[in-house]
């Protein structure tokens, strides 16, 4: 009994689940500010938050991808292409539209093929992703023959100029995303996909084509994160968001996204990549040099995943 | 078909050989064909570490970036003035050890193989480029020796009698595919399974080190990319060789050899016959998937019912 008492009253002093990543990010932040009082600077907030935007697009698609108990490791070659295959649209027929239309329409075909390949050939995830990820920065890279393609429409410039709507592009995805989620006859094949896919299977679910999905959607948004980047750069570029990949996955597993599917959330996501973009931003800020700033990276990642594979044996 | 599967690198080989002679003479020069042995020692000692770790069902993604923080040590401690014995000793030591962190972060946190050794790439690389300052450096001639044909194959040879006597000879090996075939089986009938678990990410560090030499003693220079993509040459390659993905299946020799020749005449191949450099990241990936696919179907046919 008092030991029950004691437990919930532990309990109500607990953090909500949902917003614990949101709580780490502001401790984050305070410890930052404390070491470097450039962080909370005006233009600084802007910039953090100018790179949380297409981080947490693309996390957000991650975390689609680890919920059905996969991974993509494709997403900065995903960007890549989309943005090579935008520019050239755009370049050649000089509409924003058909240009952005090209981009969506590539990073959904994209994550078809990875879904395809892990879903149907049933080869596994990190491997089909991994030499994805190869094989279409490599292709971006050939196809524009290492160079930036400039000269895009203004209309689509635009976008990237404009913070409202890049962050407001953000707030939609993470809005829709959550509905889809939590919501509906998509979500919940999906979460029942990753959690467990013999019972999944067992109970008449489409688990292929519930996997094949969670990679289209992870496609779209790179394509979505491709826009945003092409346009504030101006240019198409074969090695857009080269240096990403890391961020994307440390955003989602410091979430609380698990690596073995099955446990998601928009919030957990949105709080990792604030984490990424301000621990980034911050280390750079205090002059660390970029190995250094991968070596810290890489360690939270393997910190997170630890944490990780506790929460799991701890449930 | 199941047959055809089987000896599927072999075929590769072959078919590489020929397309590649034919596109260009010079390639089937006895002079050429030695070159390719001398360069493929190191993917050939890489994949034999790599093969003990897929044995396993697991996988190590941070390989290149050992060999890179091993090459660096080396280089540093070559630089200083050490002999190159000492260098030596100390790439083995440096791969040995960082394999132990690898294997301690799997076995005692449980995290995923491929999680654990993803981060272990970037931290390993960044270490690396600390320790080098991001600089290239220039190694002494000494070390040019581990290039030369006679003993880049000599120690290639040597490692992979050793690894595949270990592996067909000894109770260690058999526990090894036992542990592979199934996890949860070997455990009930008393194998230390975490202790074989922690055991092949340290030879597969310690390979690394080695695969590093060889590297060092034909290019004679650590340069920032030194290392990269090393990982997935050593995966195809061993996967190519008929080891699985999934554990328990495959083995060091022909399998890992073939497999490490193939990548290795791929490479070279494309460089003789002049290929645009854009494209080989294309092709390398291509063929990467293509063992990968391969593994997948082999699995297909030999279990015969589907496992999720």
């Amino acid at each position: 009994m008092t030991e029950h008492a004691a437990k919930s009253s532990v309990r109500t002093l607990r953090v909500p689940e949902n917003y614990r990543g949101l709580v780490a990010c502001a401790i984050l932040f305070g410890v930052m500010a404390i070491l470097t009082r450039d962080v909370a600077a005006a233009g600084n907030l802007r910039s953090i938050g100018s790179s949380v935007v297409p981080l947490f697009l693309l996390a957000l698609g991650q975390m689609t991808v680890m919920i059905s108990g996969g991974i993509d490791l494709s997403v900065t070659g995903t960007m890549a292409l989309v943005s090579v295959a935008g520019a050239v649209v755009m370049r050649e027929t000089g509409s924003a539209f058909a240009g952005v239309t090209a981009m969506l329409t590539a990073g959904a075909g994209v994550g078809m093929l990875n879904g395809g390949a892990v879903a149907w050939l049933r080869l596994p995830p990190f491997m089909v992703t991994l030499t994805s990820q190869m094989f279409l920065s490599g292709m971006a890279v050939w196809a524009v023959q290492s160079k930036n393609i400039g000269g895009l429409p203004a209309g689509f410039m635009g976008l990237g100029k404009e913070v409202p709507i890049a962050a407001g592009a953000a707030v939609v995805c993470g809005i829709v995303g959550h509905l889809l989620l939590r919501r509906s006859v998509w979500g919940r094949q999906l979460f029942a996909a990753g959690f467990n896919a013999e019972t999944a299977r067992f109970s008449g679910l489409p688990v292929p084509w519930v996997r094949i999905r969670s990679y289209v959607a992870s496609g779209l948004l790179a394509a979505v994160a491709a826009v945003i980047l092409t346009a504030r750069l101006e240019t198409g570029s074969p090695v857009l968001g080269q240096r990403m990949l890391l961020d994307v996955i440390g955003a989602a597993v410091l979430g609380g996204v698990s690596l073995r599917g099955g446990r998601g959330h928009v919030l957990w996501v949105l709080g990792g990549a604030l984490f990424f973009a301000i621990l980034d931003n911050a280390l750079n800020l205090l002059g660390l040099s970029h190995f250094r700033i991968m070596m810290v990276k890489g360690g939270v990642i393997l910190a997170a995943a630890a944490l990780d594979a506790w929460r799991i044996k701890a449930r | 078909m199941k047959r055809l599967l089987d000896h599927a690198s072999l075929l590769l080989l072959a078919l590489a050989v020929l397309v590649f002679g034919l596109m260009e003479p010079r390639f089937w020069s006895w002079n050429n064909l030695t070159n390719l042995l001398t360069q493929s020692s190191s993917a050939m000692v890489a994949a034999t570490g790599m093969t003990f770790v897929l044995l396993t069902a697991g996988v190590d993604l941070s390989l290149g970036a050992i060999m890179f923080l091993c090459a660096a040590v080396a280089g540093k401690l070559a630089l200083a003035g050490h002999p190159v014995g000492l260098c030596v000793a100390a790439m083995l030591v440096c791969g040995a050890m960082c394999g132990a962190v690898n294997a301690s972060a799997i076995v005692w946190l449980r995290v995923l193989p491929f999680v654990v050794t993803l981060a272990t790439l970037y931290l390993g690389r960044g270490l690396a480029l600390s320790v080098t300052e991001t600089r290239a450096m220039n190694l002494p001639e000494a070390f040019l020796t581990f290039g030369r044909p006679a003993c880049a194959i000599a120690i290639a040879a040597a490692v992979v009698i050793a690894a595949e006597v270990t592996l067909r000879v000894t109770v260690y090996g058999r526990h090894l595919y036992a542990l592979g075939a199934g996890r949860r089986i070997a455990e009930y009938a008393g194998l230390p399974a975490r202790r074989l678990t922690f055991s092949v990410y340290v030879v597969c560090g310690a390979c690394a080190g080695l695969a590093a030499l060889l590297t060092l003693g034909q290019l004679g220079a650590v340069s920032p990319k030194f290392g990269e993509n090393r990982e997935f040459t050593a995966i195809a390659a061993a996967v190519l060789g008929g080891t699985s993905l999934f554990g328990g299946r495959g083995g060091v020799f022909p399998g890992a050899v073939l497999g490490a020749l193939l990548m290795q005449s791929i490479e070279s191949g494309l460089v003789m016959v002049n290929a645009d450099p854009y494209l080989y990241p294309m092709i390398m990936a291509a063929a990467i998937f293509a063992a990968v696919l391969l593994d997948a179907r082999r699995r297909a046919t030999q279990d015969g019912h589907y496992r999720e």
